[in-house]
């Protein structure tokens, strides 16, 4: 009965099971949910399969259908305070300018890295907010486009971008910290210390 | 030496994410890609906030239990307008 040209919907969102399922454990933090959070994704998208325009994102279309179950659902129950979305574009441009550490610094750092395992690698990415955390989960592991984070999370591209910004720093900073509690890196000194020596400096000219 | 950073290392750091995504126009990745290779400062930056992406990716697939998948392929069918 199938027309072999026809869309095979089913198998196309099907095949999706696995990636959905990771995302769903970020998401809830908790193997239990994650498995009903991604059994009620493929029934309301089963049931809303006529409003699927094929041709279009299938992949994103089923994220967005989890994320807002997420959020009406789980996030209810696990009673997490909503995070105040006073996020902007230009307070993390103002603040970029500062992450001109010391070479010395960063490369201790970037060793540190290696050094770290990947329950820590989750731990870290666990311990952002909500929103932090799939803003980076949607890029980094699933690599959606900034436009299709802003679809499958319904916010303006500035917004994920701020997302992304916020929480790439945050886990940088939990990271350092786990490395730091290992002793495999020293944190930095403070900051105006950190002038006097070599931080800050653009070595190019030097 | 500069004390503080060049306005190229303010522009490169402002953008390191987008530029670590693939999310800039050709021009202004050729000319950060540029400015990464003269200023090691940057470069160290753009290094370790690539590695993170990196060690996120790493964590992200896991594979869902066949209990899931066979009680979704259960629902699948419960729904089919065919019944098949």
């Amino acid at each position: 009965m199938t027309d072999i040209t026809e869309f095979d919907f089913e198998a196309e969102a099907l095949s999706y099971m696995d990636q959905l399922y990771a995302a769903a454990l970020r998401m809830t933090r908790n193997g239990a949910d994650a498995e009903d959070l991604v059994q009620e994704t493929f029934a309301k998208a089963f049931a809303a399969q006529d409003k699927f325009t094929p041709g279009t994102n299938l992949k994103a279309w089923l994220y967005r259908i989890q994320t807002n179950a997420f959020i009406n659902t789980y996030r209810k129950k696990q009673r997490e305070p909503k995070r105040s979305d006073a996020e902007t574009v230009e307070d993390w441009q103002l603040a970029a300018a500062a992450e001109h550490t010391s070479s010395g610094l960063a490369s201790a750092e970037d060793n540190a890295l290696d050094a770290l395992g990947d329950d820590e690698i989750k731990r870290a990415l666990s311990e952002l907010s909500d929103d932090f955390r799939m803003a980076v989960y949607l890029s980094d592991v699933e690599g959606f486009a900034y436009k299709e984070i802003a679809q499958i999370m319904d916010t303006p591209v500035g917004t994920v971008m701020s997302r992304l910004h916020r929480g790439r720093k945050l886990l940088r900073e939990k990271l350092r910290d786990y490395a730091a509690e290992r002793g495999l890196y020293e944190k930095a000194p403070m900051k105006k210390d950190q002038k006097d020596k070599d931080g800050g400096v653009c070595r190019a000219e030097a | 030496m500069c004390a503080v950073p060049k306005p190229e290392c303010e522009e490169a750091l402002d953008r390191l994410f987008e530029y670590i995504d693939h999310e800039l126009p050709e021009d202004e990745i050729h000319r950060i890609g540029e400015h990464l290779k003269e200023c090691p400062p940057c470069e160290a930056e753009h290094k370790i906030n690539e590695k993170i992406k990196r060690l996120v990716n790493k964590t992200g697939h896991d594979v869902a239990p066949e209990d899931l998948r066979a009680r979704i392929l259960q629902t699948i069918r419960a729904t089919r307008p065919d019944g098949a």
